[in-house]
């Protein structure tokens, strides 16, 4: 990290180019800063000066002295190899340092889903609404002030929300951010304000955009719980004024999902344009996913299984729960018994032991305690 | 002091910002957890129909009573906690003799309603006791024909010409609104078949007629009966047949 005595190296030539990457503190404690590089010309002054005289090769690490002692830089291109930086060098950025915030939203899932829309099944006012989006995000100046741009997804676990979340992904192929309500909540006062502020800048960006907000309810709850948890109307007062502000926030549109609709803060319910109830599956749904689900067994199953029956049985189920408690269960059991193929005894002994779940999830007290 | 809405449950005799008694309603939904009980009046009389929902052979079906007879020409049936349940039916039996004590003549079925609905009212209102976790079906004959009474919790008293409480109160309460006539008045043969039909709707194949209890009063003679189990048995059998397919055919929808 010193200069090098000039006199003694005079066969080295001067660098031309040094590209630089980003590579961060040796040693994090949490309280460091992230530089972030808004002036380029300002930028290659200031670090020609501190670095001038150095030789420097390709992977050499610079630092910084000053404003962030101990951040560094790497060098990818050192051009020629193994010279010395001087007044003439050039200075490159390998990646736009300026607007490092995206990168952590980008992180935050713009991933393949292999479902589709068609794997959904049943809720039907959600897949229509969900047409609707599909159709803003192909042509958004079609809709131009009237486009979707608060929805709300409620319901009981397990009865598809999320999945349709991830099917509109798959299928639409826009920009769309997935988030879970906990990444946006903050450790420190006003973190929370500031990430729901750059979602929807960055969103506003990249628009049309759809914002993906999983189990809003742990962060949009109603201000009467500020008591209970610090960062209730902070969070929410941000929430408010970007989904129906002073800014306008043009093609964004924003998905919530949510088991309990009740806590949400007034404000917030009241700007869904649309409140869609995801409901448990009724027997002709039931029955449905019962084949679909089957039929992707790895090993087969019994035809002399009378599906309608199960169907049937399997009143108050949620779509997940069948899949998991019942159809994995089965097949589970199945395998275990090195049974070739899936058969009714194996279904019902799952049925039973997930009957003892679902009473427990009913919350059945004591038979005795009433009738 | 302001704060959520838990705060007006904790006492009884507090009132919520917008006027609700949180335990009255808490008390409401104690009853739902009970099995359903339904009471139909009809030109001959009111029956009264319950499902005693029986899940352990170790249980002595006798001994699970539903349907009690409070005086010669009154039957109250409950549901909701159980021991709620009894000790109302206690009260209301004291009052039928304390009536016919005071005025040498039997109990209004009306009188002996409010009495117990006025019981109950006062556990809305004085401090340190819970509401009755129980609902009641009052059902009776008297000089004023047949009379159906329901209470809740809070202490309400509405006479009914058929009515549901517990479990399935909602469901039933529909189906009886779309059969009922309120000009007509059905049959006692029509009326059982009615609630029977509830029933199966409620229990759809679990219906079992081990677990089924009638009793009715008859204008004629205003005497509590309780119908014996090989007719209850009959009787569910054709039900079973006349509606299957009719309770099955929501499912396939």
């Amino acid at each position: 990290m010193q200069p090098i005595d000039i006199k003694k190296d005079e066969t080295k030539m001067n660098t031309k180019y040094l590209m630089l990457k980003n590579a961060g503190f040796p040693m994090i404690t949490g309280c460091e800063e992230k530089p972030i590089i808004k002036n380029k010309e300002l930028f290659e002054k200031y670090v020609k000066e501190q670095w001038i005289g150095m030789c420097v090769k390709k992977g050499d690490y610079l630092f910084d002295k000053y404003i962030s002692p101990g951040f560094a830089f790497k060098a990818v291109i050192v051009e020629p190899e193994n010279s010395i930086i001087d007044e003439s060098t050039v200075i490159l950025l390998e990646e736009e340092i300026v607007d490092e915030i995206d990168e952590e939203i980008e992180e935050d899932f713009k991933k393949e889903y292999r479902i589709k829309f068609s794997d959904v099944i049943g809720q039907k006012s959600a897949k229509s609404k969900c047409s609707v989006i599909k159709m803003f995000l192909q042509d958004p100046d079609k809709f131009g002030d009237w486009a979707p741009k608060n929805i709300l997804f409620y319901g009981p676990s397990g009865t598809g929300k999320t999945m349709l979340a991830k099917a509109l992904v798959s299928e639409t192929n826009a920009e769309m951010v997935c988030i879970n309500a906990t990444s946006l909540i903050g450790g420190f006062v006003g973190e929370g304000s500031s990430n729901i502020h750059r979602l929807y800048d960055y969103a506003e960006k990249n628009a049309p955009c759809i914002i993906f907000i999983d189990e809003i309810d742990a962060i949009a709850l109603d201000r009467r719980y500020q008591e209970l948890r610090g960062d209730v109307s902070e969070i929410v007062n941000a929430l408010i004024t970007e989904m129906d502000g002073i800014k306008d926030r043009r093609g964004v549109c924003l998905i919530a999902a949510t088991n309990l609709p009740n806590v949400l803060d007034n404000a917030i319910k009241n700007r869904f344009e649309e409140e869609i109830e995801f409901t448990l599956p009724n027997f002709s749904d039931r029955l449905e996913i019962l084949k679909r689900y089957m039929k992707t067994y790895p090993i087969p199953f019994s035809d002399k299984i009378n599906l309608k029956k199960f169907a049937r049985y399997l009143e108050g189920y949620s779509g997940r729960d069948i899949v998991e408690k019942v159809l994995k269960v089965a097949l589970h059991r199945a395998l275990i018994n090195d049974e070739k193929e899936v058969k009714e005894e194996h279904l019902i002994s799952a049925f039973n032991d997930s009957e003892i779940i679902m009473k427990k999830k009913r919350n059945l007290p004591a038979n005795n305690l009433y009738r | 002091m302001m704060g959520p809405q838990m705060g007006y449950d904790r006492a009884i005799t507090v009132f919520s910002p917008d006027g609700r008694l949180f335990q009255v309603e808490y008390a409401r939904e104690a009853v739902k957890r009970g099995t359903t009980a339904i009471g139909i009046k009809s030109s001959e009389g009111v029956v009264l129909l319950v499902d005693k929902r029986i899940t352990s052979n170790l249980l002595i079906p006798e001994s699970i009573e539903k349907i009690f007879k409070i005086d010669d020409h009154i039957a109250i049936a409950t549901s909701g906690l159980v021991a709620d349940s009894r000790v109302l039916v206690d009260r209301a039996r004291l009052e039928c003799q304390i009536n016919k004590l005071t005025y040498d003549e039997p109990i209004r079925v009306e009188g002996l309603a409010k009495r117990i609905s006025d019981h109950k009212q006062q556990y809305t209102q004085y401090g340190g006791v819970r509401p009755y976790g129980a609902a009641l079906l009052i059902a009776g004959v008297d000089n004023n024909g047949a009379r159906l009474f329901e209470t809740d919790p809070s202490g309400a008293l509405v006479e009914y010409l058929a009515t549901a409480i517990g479990e399935g109160r909602d469901t039933v309460l529909k189906l009886l609104e779309e059969e009922i006539d309120p000009e007509k008045r059905i049959s006692f043969e029509d009326s059982i078949f009615l609630g029977l039909k509830c029933l199966y709707n409620i229990a759809k194949d679990k219906l079992n007629a081990e677990t089924i209890e009638i009793g009715y009063i008859l204008i004629k003679d205003a005497i509590v009966r309780k119908m014996d189990p090989k007719d209850v048995r009959e009787y569910v059998e054709k039900v079973k047949y006349l509606y299957k397919d009719e309770i099955n055919k929501e499912d396939k929808e």
